[in-house]
Formats: C-alpha cells, structure tokens, sequence
C-alpha cells in the first residue's frame, strides 16, 4: 500500500515536470497565435482584470512605500538634481537657439504635427498591472492589448519619455520589454550632434548607447532621441534620456555611453501605446 | 497551549473538495502578490518571492503530492499573468513542492524555524536554477551580479517574511489534520 503511494508520489511529479518541460518547448517553438500562446490568452482574460483591481487597490501602499523610500534617497537625489539643473540651463539656453532653426526645417518639409509624433499616430492609454519580479527579466504587463488596436513592436511611451516596446499581445493585454531589458535594443541619437548608436538595456538595469563613432564628441548631459531612421519601429524624437558617462578608449572603434534614461521605471503606471 | 508540529501524514489521499477550495483561493492570493505587488517591494534591490514562499508553506503543511501540483499550477499561473514563456516557474515550482513537502513528511517539524529552514533552501534553489535556465536561453548571468543582487537579498527577504506568510497560509487552510494542537503541561 505505502510502495503504491511512493509510486503514484513519484509518477505525479515525474509527470508534472516532463509537462513543464513540454510547455516550455512549446512556447518557444510555436508562433504567437499558437495553442500555448492561446491558452495564455485565455487565462488572462479572467486574470487580468483580477490584477487591475489588485493593481488600482494597493497603488495607495505601493505609494507609501515608494515615499517612504524616496526620504532615504532625497539627499543624496537633491545634489544629483541640483547638478542636472545646471547641466539642463545649458542644455535649455542651446535649445533655444536651435528651437528656431528646427522650427524653420519642420515648415519647409511640411512636418508640422504634433512636437514629437507625426500626425495620425493615434495613442492609447493602459495601466501597469503586473511586472516581472524576478532580475532577469524586465518586463511589465499592461491593461490593453489587441482589442485596443495594440499590436507587437508597438512602441511604449509615459509623460518622461520612451518606456520599451510591445513584446506579446493578447486580447486585453500586452506584455511590454521595458528599454532596461538586457533584450532591448532602441536606436538612439544623441542631441544636438546626431550621433548615432544602438541603446541597449542590461541585466542590471544600466542603459547603454553602444556603436556610436569614436570621432563624435558627446558631452554629459546632452540628450538622447529614437533616431527614427529607416525601418524602425520607433517615430523619431522620443525622449529617452541624457548622457551620463562617456567611455572611449583608443583601442576601440567605438565609444560606449552610458545613459540615464528620464522614465522612473520603479514608478511605472499609466502609459501610452503608439499605435503605428 | 502549544502548538505542536510532526510530520506530514503520508497515508491519507488527495484533499477534500474543501481543501482544494481552500487551495484555489490561496493559488490566486499567490499570483495577485507576486505578479503586482511584490514588484513593487524593493528591500536591498530585490523583491520578495511571495508565490515560492506560500508554495512553500503549502507543501509544509499538506505535503509533497500536493507540495508539486501546487508549485506546478502557481507556477503556470505566474507565467500567464506576467506573459513569460510559461514552464519555466512552473518546472521550478514543482521541485521546491515537492522537497519542501518530503521534509515535512519525514524531518521533525516541530522546532519553530522548520518554514525559515525551508524557505531558505527553496529559495537557494530556485535562485540557481532560474540563473541556469538563463545562461540556458543565452542571456547574460553575472555571477557577481546574481550573487550580490539577486541571491544575498531574495535569501535575506522570503526568509524573513517565511515566518508571517506561514502563520497566515496555516491559519486559512486550518491545519488540514497536519497540525496537532496539545495541551502543554
């Protein structure tokens, strides 16, 4: 009798771990309109207004929490904005100057529409209900999907700036790869100049612009843009960041930056999809 | 009156319909904190694990077989909700359901520190195994990254928080005949 449940113990597990393993394969090999991706579909159709409610009902102690833990850091947060301010004045006073000569460029090629997205983009508004926990994966799940017009490769905005792009869709959620993701990858333009890279995000949370010509001269505290270009899925001109660090070195043919990207991404919540 | 633990009862069947309602809820409750609280929690650069914990307390109290469906559904549920590839968790899960559920049947449980004990190694384990499985799938795993952000402050975190979640995961599914409640003379 006791040999029997020993067996059955075992077969179960055996069982449920070969079953894994199975999803697991499944998941990577099928398309997104797969049986595995299907079934996600389904399950989060009841679960992500569970999490919408769980979300919008413990924002208030997510708040406390994030105020409580802001008091440690505002000191030394103060001095940092204190130094960005200065670096911004200067930053301010050069984009005075260019402000004219941009706005005079947009008139002759007829680009006038809104400051950052041309005219048609239409955005939609989700909330942040889930996020990864874990470190290896910086991802959030947002309340829209395709139901919204949200498609894959759509790009992921806040009132900061740039937030990461559309990885996975369902019906009334998409998962979204934050541009902190070591699977990130958003081409970058550094403002004024227009150097150009490849801004990726990494393990541990850093952005870095990488590829960008070793004989462009980039200042700390110059600006970082989608540069937009041919075949991207970003619009040209979403804030992304400024310019921390420059690392160039003479044996390298490139010059890697190191940026501080304007999103808060410990404070996520509501967001805009740029529907292309 | 003291509350005294022993080992798991390894003769009994499956739960009843009332424990597995009881389960339910609890899987639910699971997958609500892990996925949109415990992101949101950052105690030394990590967030609590609350679905190992309570997968944890679970298979404590009702065992291995129950330890790994428990561990296998929580963790399919976590990967649904947060759109990762689903199998991972859930592989994972189900190995720290069912270690975690054979200590209980076979080790004295009645000393305090036993869900502390446990947590500590599931969480040990489960840490390494989902760095493996990113090496695995070609991403990066720094190993002073994963020893010093992940592994150090996840250990330091669910083992702290094992005590609390245990009393309540104890407390809704009532004990299920593993708890023997004794008068202490």
């Amino acid at each position: 009798m006791n040999r029997r449940r020993v067996l059955r113990r075992r077969i179960v597990v055996a069982i449920l771990l070969l079953l894994s393993v199975a999803m697991l394969t499944l998941y990577f090999r099928e398309s997104n309109s797969g049986v595995a991706h299907g079934v996600q579909g389904v399950v989060l159709r009841v679960v992500a207004p569970l999490q919408n409610g769980t979300a919008r009902a413990t924002k208030p102690f997510r708040d406390a929490w994030n105020w409580a833990g802001g008091l440690f850091s505002a000191k030394s947060e103060n001095t940092t904005l204190k130094k960005e301010v200065e670096q911004l004045r200067v930053g301010v006073a050069k984009e005075l100057t260019t402000q004219a000569e941009n706005d005079e460029l947009r008139r002759m090629v007829k680009l006038q529409g809104e400051k950052i997205f041309p005219k048609g983009v239409r955005l939609v508004t989700g909330r942040v209900v889930a996020r990864s926990t874990t470190a290896w994966y910086s991802t959030v799940t947002i309340n829209v999907g395709s139901g919204a017009g949200v498609a894959v490769y759509d790009a992921v905005v806040n009132g900061a700036g740039l937030v990461g792009r559309v990885t996975s869709v369902t019906a009334n959620a998409a998962q979204v790869t934050l541009i902190t993701d070591q699977q990130s990858y958003v081409d970058g333009m550094v403002m004024p100049g227009g150097a150009q890279g490849i801004l990726s995000g990494s393990v541990t949370g850093d952005v870095t612009l990488q590829y960008v010509d070793k004989n462009e001269r980039i200042k700390v505290g110059q600006l970082i843009v989608t540069s937009g270009r041919t075949g991207s899925i970003f619009v040209r001109g979403i804030p992304i960041g400024v310019v921390e660090s420059v690392g160039r070195q003479d044996v390298e043919l490139y010059q890697s930056i190191a940026v501080h990207p304007w999103v808060d991404f410990r404070k996520l919540d509501l967001v805009q999809v740029v529907l292309r | 009156m003291k509350l005294e633990r022993t080992a798991v009862d390894t003769t009994r069947e499956w739960p009843s319909w009332g424990a597995i309602a009881r389960l339910a809820v609890m899987l639910i409750i699971a997958t609500l904190l892990q996925t949109t609280v415990a992101p949101f929690i950052r105690i030394l650069g990590a967030s609590p694990d609350f679905a190992l914990i309570i997968i944890v307390c679970v298979a404590l109290m009702k065992g291995s077989e129950t330890g790994a469906v428990f561990g296998f559904l929580t963790g399919m549920m976590v990967a649904i909700a947060l759109m990762e590839p689903f199998g991972l968790s859930a592989f994972v899960f189900v190995l720290v359901g069912y270690f975690a559920g054979r200590y209980a049947e076979t080790a004295d449980l009645s000393a305090g520190f036993a869900p502390l004990l446990t947590t500590f190694a599931a969480t040990l384990v489960a840490d390494i195994l989902f760095a493996m499985a990113q090496f695995l799938l070609e991403r990066q795993v720094p190993m002073g990254f994963f020893v010093a952000r992940v592994l150090i402050p996840s250990l330091i975190i669910n083992t702290l928080l094992a005590a609390p979640l245990y009393l309540v995961v104890r407390l809704w599914l009532r004990g299920g005949g593993d708890l023997h409640v004794s008068r202490a003379r």
